[in-house]
């Protein structure tokens, strides 16, 4: 028993952290749906929103047709990214507008994309008005969240299970008569709680793969891939300061003054930046890339005086619908790089000025300059 | 970019927003869920475990892996000359009406974050002061005035104008009497504008009235030589000082004008072999006598006594008419003979506000010939020019009932004015008073109106210190608060439409605009505001002969003496200045240079009087009714004299300074029309009771150590190693079992020059700037916790009646055969292949080994979270004071230690500066915050690899030697050898 003892305590331990990873994206959703929503005009009670709601899924049509709204306006979150705006942001844009507003956009519908796909509607206003009213009430519970999959936490709470009868069995009851059974087990799930564990601390504080959605659907493979913009173009401090940039709304609008119609996303996204310009409304994009705050890097000395493509932090940016974290930004990470990237010793004044590095390779002895020998190694040029 | 940066719109709204609200709402629904799910219902063994799941698994959650969205927000329209990262820096000008500093903004984001020495200004060049340092921090003070108020409510700017106008209309067509009353103004165009809006009125009088009042020597010059000013001091010009009572370096007129012309002629290292001699006479132990070749000490009552004798003896020698009177209790032959040697090169200055002592100095002066190449009547600083008589005959007016509107600005003569109570009842006596001030203080809420002013920061003004040398201010940052500056609103009440910026520009084009040679006022303007300062010739110099009439009368007019135990001087403090700053934690928490205490007044001692009192430092001592103050044991004080400083003792001017120490203004007293900054106390009283003082060094002496190493000037010119013989001999004797450390391409060094420093602590606050570091409070000063990472320690040597003041800077020294280093568990300190001693916060674990190790004691631990911590409030929980943070110096946390790093965000700086302009790095293009800071150019930072840079030439100098070198420590910092003046001509 004693020896048992510490062991069910760290498992429980580990049971509650586990949990704790888990139980985070549930709480989420806990606005409660509202029975009826009031309109200035009219109530709706919760019957009429259920028929709204079964409009915009498509399931209320009688006569066979198939419109469904959903299938292009997300009613959940999703990961991928689909160019048409989701239900809340268009519940929300219709918000202050009336059934009618909403009338015309589906029937008699302005724009190439819209024209395309917003054909042959066949609605009646009274099933405009309940569309509109289950917008409304989308504007209130917001996107579904997808149930987490769990499939991790219970293999590993079944491996804690497992580890924690094995245990006691051979220590205490010792039902199983073939004992390798239970070193077998406690090998086995020992293997994979550790594994778990450990793979699970490295990745605290680390994002590898993150890729938020931005308030606007921008896609770097439209921008930087198809029109093959200069990254430099938008984020023009990169070569000589700390920050490489997230470009101000006029940068975008040396462009989009002129070019207010994707080919793909349609006005919905770029309409956005436009009247958050005209509003004088600042863009609150989400950062991707974040170091911790006792870190010090520079755009500057890596884009500027390094030489660094961009892609080589930031990966193929290029192919990016949504832009993603490529590298771990580990310090591991950071290091490995400034062990093996030489610097610009023959094209840079600056290193004449290690004396002893400049011989050495006038003398042959060595053949390059890596960042470690300049310092590259060294805590105070990222930590101060 | 990052959300944490908050827009000044943002910021108006945080001002008035309370942080506590939201944390109290969490807590409450947490409670609330926990009340409802939890206790109110009958609770089954499983709702329990559900519950409990729940929340543990989201503490453990909130704990531990909480990664918030941070958003990035950049410009709408991007302004083109800001560069999100990198630092812009406007040239503008400090003046608080006390102090004034040609200065560098850097701004960050739009930010100001850091206050340097504008190289430009020929009025104190690259230096600056700690208040001036400090300024920065005041313009993010939760107690700034953040709208304007009738009668303590808020009101429109536009319903305040039109009641004040017509209530000015009104008084004016009755007669009565409007008065301005400001600090001293130096700036021309406000002064035209002051002069226009006073035409306005039939009755207008505008009093300028400074808190520490410079009136005498204004009043002396004006009977002497006809002209009402305070004239410029040229210490680089001088060979002989004789300073009584005038603490010229720390607090007397401009310290930060006269330091570096006064250590231009201390400095030995470029092979210079003459050197100024400094004769001191003081009372209390001042920041200057303590940097005196000799000092001696005197009673406040022994000075005209002092004075007389001199002149007598300088007058008859020199064949001119004498007085003859008392003698002083010493020979002062020798004095006057060294003074008649430098005869036309000395300078005699006093620092008592006392008219007969201000002629007398003059007459000694006139006799030299030092009115020529020392004194500048010409010249004169034009930093106070307040009139005793002229404050007096005004608090009578508004007592009588005479003056109906009084309008102040940048005045709070509730706290520093001696009678303020007298002040006060004639303030309600006004039929309108207004207020406009900067920040919460005494005078706040007295007046009618509360017109709350920018911040010099937010401001448009220019200023003239010297005639001809001219300077701009402007704003680095859009206005914070509702506030207004004081210029717009005189330009509104008297019915001129134009912004004060447009009346700048067009006086400018109107004045100064012809001494250009620039042919466009758009681009003369554009220099002018890019260089800060502008400067024009003034027409001839005249020569001013002395006025001899009123010299009998002060030479035989005696007073009596004061019957009492004790003189108790009153001064100005150097970290504080008149008070004005004391709302600034930087401030509050800076020692004295002399005596090491923050965070109140103290009254200092001599310690021979303190035996014969039984007084301990740290007792409470009675000196006047309403006046107890702990003691300090002050080697060098003068028996029969306490010394106490100004500034102390606020009521009502913000969290950080009310209630901290006296408020010795009210004490005082008016002697011969003019304020005497001292008073005789009838008794010292011993109370009995004790308090711990918050001092940041408690050990006096060397104990016999070579510290810090000194020479005198004789022995120095004999052999430049003097005193410093020590240094050859541990170098020859070195031996270590580490392999020799080398650098490739940089080695940082350090030079401190102790010859130079004066010991002023603008390097403290100026490191206190750059790198982040918290203020801990009294509590912790008590602890020994401080935190700087650069202090100022003083030793006395000889006896604790005279003794010798010895001042020495002191940082991490970045040892190559480093102590610390080796001691550190998980390698959070070592070496960087540039010679620096790197310090990692995270990954230091506080084992506190390094600081046990380090033989300097220069590492600082952080005992608690100082950020965001209420029990720690002083300017790094409120968003607003945050602000004032640099973005590239990490916040440090609790439990790590930190200390000095060579401001290595800096050298990073400029190393990457060099590369992409693809160059090498120039000598002295790296600063660190404390070199850029010293107004005496005694810090030289640089690479030790380039043997033809400054640091290196310092290091090869005979005077320089390393702390502790018999340690072998190895350490990459320097000190020169101090040298003082012992008048000893060549044998």
């Amino acid at each position: 028993m004693y020896n048992s003892f510490p062991l069910q305590k760290l498992n429980s331990l580990f049971f509650i952290i586990f949990l704790s990873f888990i139980v985070f994206p549930l709480q989420a959703n806990t606005a409660q749906p509202q029975d009826s929503i009031i309109f200035s005009d009219r109530t709706f009670n919760a019957e009429e929103l259920t028929r709204g709601e079964r409009l915009f899924f498509g399931l209320a049509y009688p006569d066979g047709q198939d419109i469904n709204c959903a299938a292009c306006h997300n009613t959940r979150v999703s990961d991928t990214l689909n160019w048409n705006p989701d239900a809340l942001e268009i519940s929300k844009k219709y918000l202050d507008k009336s059934a009618s507003d909403l009338n015309k956009i589906l029937l008699k519908p302005v724009g190439k994309k819209l024209i395309q796909v917003h054909k042959g509607f066949q609605l009646t206003p009274e099933d405009v008005m309940l569309l509109k009213a289950y917008m409304d009430k989308m504007v209130v519970i917001g996107l579904k969240q997808d149930k987490p999959v769990i499939t991790n936490l219970l293999l590993f709470i079944i491996a804690s299970v497992l580890f924690l009868f094995s245990t006691i069995d051979l220590i205490i009851s010792k039902i199983l008569k073939r004992c390798w059974v239970n070193y077998l087990i406690l090998f086995f799930t020992g293997i994979f709680i550790v594994n778990t564990l450990v793979g699970n601390a490295i990745a605290i504080g680390r994002s590898q793969g993150y890729s938020p959605d931005q308030p606007v659907k921008f896609s770097h493979m439209v921008h930087a891939g198809q029109n093959a913009t200069d990254c430099i173009y938008c984020h023009s401090t990169a070569q000589y300061s700390k920050s490489a940039g997230i470009p101000p709304e006029n940068v975008c609008m040396n462009c989009h003054l002129m070019v207010r119609n994707g080919t793909r996303s349609g006005t919905m996204e770029i309409a956005k930046v436009v009247s958050a310009y005209d509003n004088k409304q600042p863009m609150e994009w989400v950062k991707v890339h974040n170091l911790p705050d006792h870190v010090f890097f520079s755009h500057a000395q890596h884009v500027g005086a390094g030489g660094l493509s961009c892609l080589e932090c930031h990966g193929n940016v290029k192919e990016m619908n949504v832009i993603e974290q490529v590298s771990d930004l580990s310090m591991g990470w950071c290091i490995n790089c400034h062990i093996n990237k030489k610097v610009k010793v023959e094209s840079n004044t600056f290193y004449t000025q290690y004396a002893e590095l400049t011989s050495k390779i006038k003398n042959a002895e060595i053949d390059s300059v890596t960042v470690s020998m300049v310092g590259g190694r060294d805590c105070m040029k990222c930590h101060y | 970019m990052g959300k944490d940066r908050k827009t000044p719109a943002e910021i108006k709204d945080l001002a008035t927003y309370d942080n506590d609200h939201l944390v109290e709402k969490q807590n409450d629904s947490l409670s609330e869920l926990l009340e409802s799910d939890f206790l109110d219902q009958s609770t089954s063994r499983r709702d329990f475990l559900k519950v409990f799941g729940f929340s543990l698994a989201s503490a453990a959650l909130l704990s531990s892996c909480k990664r918030p969205i941070q958003n990035a927000i950049p410009y709408v329209i991007q302004p083109p000359e800001i560069t999100p990262g990198k630092s812009l820096y406007y040239a503008t000008s400090f003046y608080d009406g006390h102090e004034y500093s040609g200065i560098l903004v850097k701004t960050r984001d739009g930010r100001p974050i850091k206050i340097e020495g504008n190289i430009l200004s020929p009025f104190n060049r690259e230096g600056t002061t700690a208040r001036v340092q400090a300024s920065v921090l005041s313009l993010y003070d939760d107690a700034r005035l953040k709208l304007p108020e009738f009668n303590q409510l808020p009101v429109e700017w536009d319903i305040i104008d039109k009641q004040i106008i017509s209530e000015l209309e009104r008084i004016n067509l009755s007669g009565g009497e409007i008065v301005l009353l400001t600090s001293s103004i130096i700036s021309p165009s406000t002064i035209k504008l002051i002069n226009e809006f006073g035409q306005g009125f039939k009755n207008f009088k505008w009093v300028q009235y400074d808190a520490v009042s410079y009136s005498a020597i204004i009043e002396a010059n004006s009977i002497c030589f006809g002209k009402a000013a305070i004239p410029d001091y040229h210490f680089e010009n001088a060979g002989l000082v004789v300073s009584i009572n005038a603490d010229f370096l720390g607090t007397w007129v401009s310290p930060i004008h006269f330091i570096p012309g006064y250590t231009s002629r201390r400095k030995l290292d470029n092979g210079e072999k003459d050197m100024l001699r400094h004769v001191h006479y003081e009372s209390g132990m001042s920041l200057t006598g303590s940097n005196a070749d000799v000092r001696k000490k005197i009673k406040p009552s022994e000075e005209k006594i002092l004075l007389i004798d001199l002149y007598n003896k300088v007058a008859g020698k020199l064949g001119s008419e004498t007085y003859p009177g008392i003698l002083y209790r010493e020979d002062l032959t020798e004095l006057a003979d060294n003074l008649i040697a430098t005869k036309g090169k000395s300078i005699v200055v006093s620092g008592t506000n006392n008219v007969d002592i201000q002629i007398i100095v003059n007459g000694i002066n006139y006799l030299l010939g030092n009115y020529t190449d020392c004194i500048d009547l010409n010249n004169n600083i034009k930093i106070a020019s307040g009139i005793d008589s002229e404050i007096e005959n005004m608090v009578e007016d508004l007592n009588s009932g005479k003056v109906k509107a009084l309008l102040m600005y940048n005045v709070n003569p509730i706290y520093d004015y001696p009678d303020s109570q007298r002040f006060l009842a004639g303030l309600k006596k006004a039929e309108l008073s207004v207020n406009m001030s900067v920040t919460l203080n005494e005078t706040f809420g007295t007046g009618k109106y509360e017109c709350p002013v920018h911040h010099y920061l937010e401001s448009w003004d220019d200023a003239e210190v010297i005639p001809g040398q001219l300077s701009l201010v402007q704003p680095c940052i859009s206005p914070l608060f509702n506030t207004r500056s004081f210029q717009d609103s005189l330009l509104k009440w008297s019915g001129n439409i134009n912004m004060y910026h447009d009346y700048l520009k067009d006086n400018w084009e109107k004045n100064y605009f012809k001494y250009s040679d620039i042919s466009v006022f758009r681009d003369f303007w554009n220099i002018s505001l890019g260089n800060g300062i502008f400067s024009y010739p003034v027409s001839g110099n005249k020569l001013f002969p002395f006025k001899k009439e009123e010299l009998p009368r002060v030479m035989n007019s005696s007073e009596k003496a004061e019957s009492g135990t004790f003189e108790v001087i009153i001064t100005e403090s150097v970290a504080l200045g008149t008070g004005m700053h004391a709302n600034n934690p930087w401030l509050m928490e800076l020692p004295d240079p002399v005596s090491k205490h923050c965070w109140e007044n103290i009254a200092s001692i001599s310690i021979n009087d303190a035996g014969k009192e039984g007084i301990q430092s740290g007792d409470l001592i009675k000196l006047a009714d309403a006046l107890i103050l702990p003691a300090l044991l002050q080697p060098g004080q003068a028996e029969g004299t306490i010394s106490v400083s100004l500034g102390y003792g606020h009521t009502k001017s913000g969290p950080v300074c009310t209630d901290k120490g006296v408020n010795l203004y009210t004490f005082i007293p008016t002697k011969n029309g003019n304020r005497f900054y001292g008073f005789v106390a009838d008794r010292l009283e011993n109370t009995l009771e004790k308090r711990e003082l918050a001092l940041t060094q408690v050990h006096y002496s060397m104990e016999g150590r070579p510290i810090v190493r000194e020479t005198v000037y004789s022995e120095y010119k004999k052999n430049p190693a003097s005193g410093n013989e020590l240094h050859k001999e541990f170098e020859s004797t070195h031996k270590s079992l580490y392999p020799d450390v080398k650098f490739d391409g940089f080695h940082w060094g350090l030079s401190i020059d102790l010859n130079s420093c004066i010991g002023c602590n603008a390097c403290v606050i100026a490191c206190q700037a750059e790198n982040n570091i918290p203020v801990v409070g009294k509590e912790e000063v008590i602890k020994r916790r401080i935190m700087h990472w650069i202090k100022i320690d003083r030793y006395y040597s000889d006896t604790p009646d005279d003794p010798k003041v010895y001042f020495q800077p002191l940082t991490c020294q970045h040892c190559d055969n480093a102590p610390c280093e080796n001691v550190c568990p998980v390698s959070a300190t070592n070496h960087s292949n540039e010679g620096l001693n790197q310090m990692i916060y995270n990954r230091c674990i506080g084992t506190k080994y390094c600081i046990n190790n380090c033989p300097y004691k220069v590492r600082r631990f952080n005992w608690y979270r100082y950020t965001n911590n209420k029990a720690f409030d002083f300017n790094a929980v409120s968003d607003l004071g945050k602000m004032v943070l640099n973005p590239d110096v990490t916040v440090r946390e609790r439990g790590v230690v930190e200390k000095c790093s060579f401001c290595v965000q800096r050298i990073q700086e400029k190393k990457l500066l060099a590369k992409l302009e693809n160059r090498v790095l120039e000598d002295n293009e790296i600063k660190t915050a404390c070199m850029q800071a010293c107004p005496s150019g005694a810090i030289i930072f640089g690479n030790l690899n380039d043997k033809n840079s400054k640091v290196s030439r310092l290091f090869d100098d005979q005077r320089c030697y390393n702390l502790l070198e018999e340690l072998h420590t190895l350490p990459s910092t320097g000190y020169l050898t101090k040298v003082r003046n012992d008048g000893k001509t060549d044998s």
